[in-house]
Parts: C-alpha cells; structure tokens; sequence
C-alpha cells in the first residue's frame, strides 16, 4: 500500500468539503460541484484540462441528449396517449392499476429522467385516481418508486448507471452495454411493485392524513375538497358600504380565511374569481369558499346573509364549468422562489388560489407572502378554460376533467422514429452512446417534434454541472492514488470477505451515500474507491462498479429524491411514510440485486 | 384610544413629562409596573427583566435565547395593557415593542449631555465628570441592546413621531406638543389600530407560551389568525402539540398554522 502523500491527504479534504456542503446545503448541489471543478486544479491536483473535462464527458453529452429526447416526448403527448390502453388492460381493479401505471412509468423512466417521467405521468395518475376512485396515496408512492427503478433498466435510464463508463474508462475496463443491466433493472422494477402489491396496506399510510384529497370523489366536487370548507352563496346587506372603508375581496381572505370565488358587480355582472383588489358592493351577491366557522364568523361581522344553496351561481359554478383542481409545483417551475403576487399569478390567470399544501402543512394564511418550492400542491379554482391556459403555461402539473390535452399526433410518429434510430444505433452499429442519443435529439429538432429553444430550455443545467464538476473530484481520488489508498485501508479493516459480501457492503455503502449527498456524487466519490477494493481483494471490478451505479438509485428511506420531493405533496405523505415503506423497499432492492448481478454475472 | 410611548435617555425629565401628559389627557400610565406584571404573570424574577430590557446580551444570553424569552413576557404583558388603548408608557423601548403598530405617538425626549449631567450630579451628589461618565455608559447600553436585538439605532430620530430637546424646552411645552400631536387624524384610535394592536397582544401571549421550549420561533397575527415562523425545514410534532395546547388557552384565535423554514416578516414578534 502506498504511504499516505500530501495530494492524498488534499483529495480527501476536497472530498470531506463536498460530502459536509451537500448535507448542511448552505449551497446548492451544483456549486458545490462547480466549487470543485475551480478548487481542484487550483491545488494542483488535476490540471485544468482535467477539471473541465466532465463539461464535454460522454455521460453529460448522453444525459443533455436524454433531456430534449424525453422533453420531445412530453411535446407529442405520447405519455396521455398511452394512459387509455393502459388503463384497458387494467380495468378496474386497483392493484392491476398500480401495477400497469408503476410499469408503463418504469419503462418510460428507463429513457427519461426519472423526475421528468414522474412529472409527467403526475396529472394522468391524478385523473386516474378520480377515475378510478382509488386514493391518491395509494397511487403515487408505488409509482413514484417506480420512477426511481426504472432507471436501473437501461444504461441511459439513470445518471450514475450514465456516469459508469466513463468512470470506468481510467481503469481501461470493459464499458457496460445499454442493455446489460436491462434484466437487473427489471427485476428490481418486479420486486418493488410486488412489495406495494403484497404488503400495499402494511406500506401506504391509512386514514385521514394519507388519503389525499380524492377519496370520496364520485362526481360531487364538492366532496372532494371538503376538508377546507365549502361553497356558500351570500347577498351583501344594501347598507354594506355606508360609513366604512372600502371592504375587498383579499380584506375577506384575510380577516376570515375566506375565498371569494364568484361576486357580481354591479348592476349584474357576474365574475368568476375577481381579482384580490375587487371592492364588494353593496346588495350583491357572492360565492364564497371557507370553513363553515369562519363563515359565519364573516357573515355576522360584516351583516350579510347566507343562502341555504347557490341560487344566482347554480349553473356558472356547475361543475362542466369550472371546479377546483389540486396544483403541484414542477421542478424546473417558474414559480420555484417567488410568491404569488411577484409572479402576477391571479392577474394573469384569473384562478382563485384557495390553500397551499407543503410537508404535512396546509397553508390559508398570507399566502401571498409565501415562496413556492418543488412539489408545493396549490388548491386553485377556476373555470376550466382559465385553468387550462394556466395549465399550458407550464411549471404547474394537474389534470382537468375535460380532455382538453394537446396531441400532436405527427409529432408522435417523428419522436418515436428518433427514438428507434437512437436505439439501433446504440445496439445494432455499436455507436457511442452520447452520438447515437444526441443523433436522436437532433432529429427531433429538425423534424420539429420541440424547437431548439425549447430543447435548450428542457436541459436541466443543475445536473449537468452537477455531473461535469464531480468527474474531477472522481479524476483526483484516482490520480492522486487516494482511492488506492481508502480502498486498501477499508480492506485491511474489513480483512478477507467474499465477493459476495464484498458487493453487499459496496451496495449498503451506496445506499447510504445516496441518502445523504446525491446519486452523481455518490458514484463519482465511490467507483474509484470499489474499483480499487474490488482489484485489491481479487473480486471483480467491474460488478463493483455496476453495484455502486445500481444502488445510488437506492434512494426511498427518506424523500429527499427528486421524485419523493414532488410525489409527498400530493400523496400527502409523511417523512415517517417513506420510512415506512422505503425502508422495506431498499432492502429488497438489495437483495434482488445482488442475487441478480451473482446469477448473471456468475460472481 | 391613543397609544403614547415616550423613550427618554437616563435623566431628561422622561418621567415627568409622561405622567403629566397622561393626567392632562386621562391615560393610564404604564412603566415598572410593567416590568412587576410580567414577573408575576410568567414567574421570572424582576431583576432579570430589567437586564433584559436594560442590558445588551451577553454572549452566552445570545445562545440560550434567555433574553428573547423575557422580551417575550415584557412584550405580552405591555401589548396587553396597552389593548385598552388612552395610555401613556414610558421607559425602554417601547417605540419598539410596540412597532409596526398604526396610530402609536412615539416620543423621544432627550437633552444635551451637559444638561443631563448637571442633573445626575446634583441627584446623586457626585461631580460632574462622575456623572457624565455614568450617563455615557448607561446611554451605550441602551443603544447596544437596541441595535443588538431589534438592529436599530435608538438615537435615529427617523424612528420617533416628535424629538424633544427638553433643555430648550420646559416641561409644560413638552407637555403641550404631545398632548396637541396625539389629537392629529394619524394618531386617532381607528378600527385598524384596534384590530393590530389586539392581533399583537394575541401574537405576544402566544410567543411567550411557546418561546422557552421554541426559543427561535417567530408570531404573527392578523385578525385572530396566527402563524408560528420556523428556521427549519421541519418542526416536529411536539411543536404542533404545545400551539394546539395554546390554542385552547386563548380566545380569539380562529385559525393556526407553522410556516417552515420562512423567511420571519418585520412585524412577527
């Protein structure tokens, strides 16, 4: 074993500084990677060369190409197209549907990022759950899982399992082909929805706080959102304006947590979802959503009268008209650090935002003071019509019972051919996987399936830098012999262990690696090191590696995933939730991947 | 209903000049006692409110929070007294314990240091220099506790209504320009006033439940409806379980939520 050098010691620093700014998050992910790509060769342990290489990497150019292929997918509408088939072979039975649905988004996952098929089956599971009257939350955590394994069935399917070959390269061993983790990743896809299947009831949270808002639907909508109140319709006495300031309609969200939906101004003018600063007049009549407390409380102080039923609204608030959706916040969303009113969200929609959902808290009060984040659910009301512009607008996901969504059948044709040319060309002409997967992008530009524009605007750069700046963190470990060296330390800590066990505490390592910093720097930080272990310990290296990329995507115990972020909102999980649940689903992922990768492979 | 707070530097005639304008005018008048109240009320020995209010915190009183539990206490029990409205309070801060609150008339009445010292040394039968001294020190104190806790500078005028040179002034001028500004349109008691300065009391009395287990935590509250400020992305269910407790204890209260890891507004307490 080498003797421990000052280069070494430097790399480990490096290595510590990345680990300790990606759990306390002062910085975000990728200024912490981007810190690295400027730090490393500052201290001379890569050259510049080196640092910047991962800019130009076949896992970054591969991933870019993934980006706009799954971006151009979501542009044909080809995900709504295969929501109907897929729900006739299911029918009606709920455990068929988590099993068709959790399928259909695996394999759609093994092309895309696991957020972008997530969030783009989110609106589709949000129909089927009304549909089919089954709870959101039983829906969303299977598929959500889904997401994440189906990553593991291709080579492109998910960052680090892109990240491996190239990782591999320093080591000159043999990359690993598209396909050959195709029967691993579709185990692990099997066994994790077999897991919701069999023990759904042990996994999924029961009673209130886990059935989302979708558990009584039928047709009323009313029922459906009932737990913040309902819909009331109330005259203004004559005298309402005298001798008092001006009374608007955010007065009444503010003082009595009431939401105006529908008033008319006078002499009959009915709005929906007057704007905040509307001022009531007086012998008007006005809808109004809240908490039958609160209400009354409103209707006693400032003297007006509540109605039994809808009277003037009964058929501009009928429900083929207008009704209340449940919005969540998409990862990449405009509104993602701004509130409501930076964003002119009611001027420019007219949509009346009624409560904000976010980590088991609901939200009334000052929402206009509140910053949005990824996988925030926003209750909204609106005519469908309003609601369909907000939704095309992007950046929100939900669905609207009309079917009002956009196909571009042409397009359909053209992406699925690019898609095909991709994948021949990966399989049949051995191409490079970054030329073949940019080809296909590139096809679909030109064909028009998605502008340029919007294929640069779909790239999602947190996690290319986040990928180009960790390689040299990963180039260093290895340059500088640092690998080696941990490698041969844990070794001699662990003493002589079969390959199998070796593999097993790879796979638990990156586990819990994943858990605390993410995939990519999981992978980058620990290829090195397993390769190191696996030569040092006469095991194979290469299933090492291909146990660190598999495992990385081990990430359910807590939702700190992408796809566990966005799905907690909506689902109305609990952290405890995913504990729950993830804590059986990751050990069953490491076992079916070992057994796997041991009868395949013959380790 | 008016709201008077007069915030006066050591020996310029502060005293004076506020019981006088709350006899002219029929106020109540709130000091010390405030102080007694809040002790007896929340079990904290006086003399430990008087550093608070007084003393700028040490390093140590920075991590235990101690300091922002019995700013807490003083605050509620004042926003209490001073719902009833028609008072007059004088002594630390009240300008800014009772910030943000419309329709308050907040006064400073100050002096030139010579003129204060001549008084202090005459008081305490001390020289001059003496006296200065003591005032120069007392006067950091105060400002050091201002700008450490609330981060401002308690010598801005901008932070005052009226400014009262009371060494170019006799008391009875004070007197009258304060009891004349308080009748000016700004300063009337309106349903708005009313409303913030209850929401306040309410916003304080449940601050002051919470902060010796939540030290950290930040109230606000408009119209009956409070929100709890964390730091932290997630709280915990024993936070949930303590607001649900205060929740019973208080009337008026008509919704309650915990907004994680918000950025505090200026006015939560």
């Amino acid at each position: 074993m080498e003797p421990l050098t000052t280069d070494m010691i430097l790399v480990m620093c490096m290595i510590g500084l990345a680990v300790f700014l990606f759990v306390v998050e002062w910085v975000r992910v990728d200024v912490v990677a981007i810190l690295m790509m400027v730090i490393l060769p500052l201290l001379h342990l890569v050259t510049p060369k080196e640092a910047f290489v991962g800019m130009s990497s076949n896992a970054v150019i591969s991933i870019i190409a993934v980006i706009i292929i799954g971006a151009g997918l979501d542009r044909t509408g080809i995900i709504n197209r295969l929501v109907k088939p897929v729900m006739a072979i299911a029918g009606k039975s709920a455990s068929r549907v988590i099993i068709a649905i959790s399928l259909t988004v695996a394999i759609i996952s093994s092309f895309m990022q696991n957020i972008g098929a997530a969030a783009l089956f989110l609106p589709a599971i949000q129909r089927i759950s009304k549909m089919q009257k089954i709870p959101l939350s039983r829906l969303l955590m299977p598929v959500g899982f889904s997401a994440i394994l189906g990553g593991t069935i291709t080579l492109v399917g998910c960052s680090p399992l892109i990240l491996l070959n190239d990782l591999l390269a320093p080591f000159h061993l043999e990359p690993f082909g598209l396909f050959d983790v195709t029967p691993i990743g579709l185990a692990l896809v099997a066994s994790g929805i077999a897991c919701f299947i069999l023990f759904g009831r042990l996994m999924l949270p029961q009673g209130d706080h886990g059935e989302g808002s979708h558990e009584d639907q039928g047709s009323d909508p009313d029922l459906a959102f009932s737990d913040l109140g309902e819909m009331y319709e109330l005259v203004t006495p004559e005298d309402f304006t005298h001798y008092r300031d001006p009374i608007t309609v955010l007065d009444l969200r503010k003082r009595y947590l009431c939401n105006v939906l529908a008033m008319t101004e006078p002499p009959d003018f009915k709005t929906l979802s007057p704007a905040p600063e509307t001022v009531l007049h007086s012998g008007i009549e006005l809808v109004v959503h809240g908490k039958k407390e609160d209400l009354s409380r409103m209707a006693a102080a400032e003297g007006m009268q509540i109605k039994d039923t809808l009277e003037t609204y009964k058929f501009d608030l009928d429900s083929s008209k207008s009704g209340i959706v449940e919005a969540v916040v998409a990862p990449r969303s405009n509104l993602i650090g701004k509130t409501l009113p930076e964003v002119n969200f009611q001027d420019r929609f007219r949509v009346s935002p009624m409560s904000i959902y976010r980590q088991e808290e609901t939200y009334r009060s000052r929402m206009r003071d509140i910053r949005f984040q990824a996988g925030d659910v926003i209750r909204l009301f609106g005519s469908w019509k309003r609601l369909k512009t907000l939704q095309q607008e992007g950046g929100l996901l939900f669905s609207i019972p009309t079917e009002m969504e956009y196909m571009r059948p042409e397009k359909a044709i053209w992406a699925g051919i690019w898609l095909v040319t991709a994948l021949v060309m990966i399989m049949g002409f051995k191409i490079q996987l970054s030329v073949s997967l940019m080809t296909g992008a590139l096809g679909m530009i030109i064909t028009r399936v998605l502008s340029v524009d919007e294929a640069y605007q779909s790239v999602d750069w947190r996690t290319i830098f986040l990928l180009a700046g960790l390689i040299p963190l990963g180039i260093a470990t290895e340059k500088t012999g640092a690998a080696a060296w941990i490698a041969h330390s844990v070794l001699n800590l662990i003493g002589t262990v079969s390959p199998i066990v070796l593999l097993s505490v790879i796979g638990v390592l990156s586990t819990l690696f994943t858990l605390v910093i993410s995939n990519v720097g999981a992978t980058v930080l620990l290829v090195p090191l397993v390769v190191n272990m696996a030569l040092a310990a006469h095991a194979d290296p290469r299933m090492a590696a291909l146990v660190v990329g598999l495992a990385t995507s081990n990430s359910f115990v807590l939702p700190t995933h992408q796809v566990n972020a966005l799905y907690m909102g909506p689902g109305r999980y609990r952290t405890f939730d995913f504990l729950k649940a993830g804590s059986l689903v990751s050990i069953v992922f490491l076992v079916v991947m070992i057994a796997m990768i041991a009868l395949i492979y013959g380790v | 209903m008016s709201i008077i707070t007069i915030s006066r530097g050591s020996y310029s005639m502060g005293v004076i000049v506020a019981e006088q304008v709350a006899q002219r005018l029929g106020y109540s008048i709130i000091s010390r006692d405030l102080l007694l109240d809040a002790s007896d009320r929340f079990h904290i020995p006086e003399i430990r409110l008087i550093r608070a209010i007084h003393d700028a915190p040490s390093i140590l009183e920075r991590f235990s929070h101690s300091k922002q539990a019995y700013l807490a206490y003083i605050r509620a029990a004042l926003a209490e007294r001073a719902s009833g409205g028609n008072v007059v309070y004088h002594g630390l801060a009240g300008h800014i314990l009772l910030k943000n609150i419309e329709g308050v008339l907040k006064v400073r009445i100050t002096a030139d240091m010579n003129y204060r010292a001549a008084r202090e040394a005459e008081r305490e039968g001390i020289s001059v220099d003496e006296a200065r001294s003591i005032l120069e020190k007392d006067d950091q104190q105060r400002r050091r506790w201002t700008k450490s806790l609330h981060g401002v500078d308690p010598w801005d005028s901008s932070l005052y209504d009226l400014a009262i040179r009371i060494d170019h002034f006799k008391v009875d001028d004070a007197v009258e320009f304060i009891c004349r500004a308080v009748e000016s349109e700004r300063f009337r008691e309106t349903k708005k006033s009313l409303q913030m300065i209850n929401d306040l009391a309410l916003a304080c009395k449940v601050k002051a439940e919470i902060v010796d287990e939540f030290p950290t935590l930040g109230v606000t509250c408009q119209y009956g409806n409070i929100i709890v400020y964390t730091k932290d992305k997630s709280h915990g269910s024993k936070l949930h379980k303590h607001l649900e407790a205060v929740r019973g204890k208080f009337s008026g209260i008509y919704n309650l939520e915990i907004h994680s890891a918000a950025v505090f507004p200026p006015e939560a307490v």
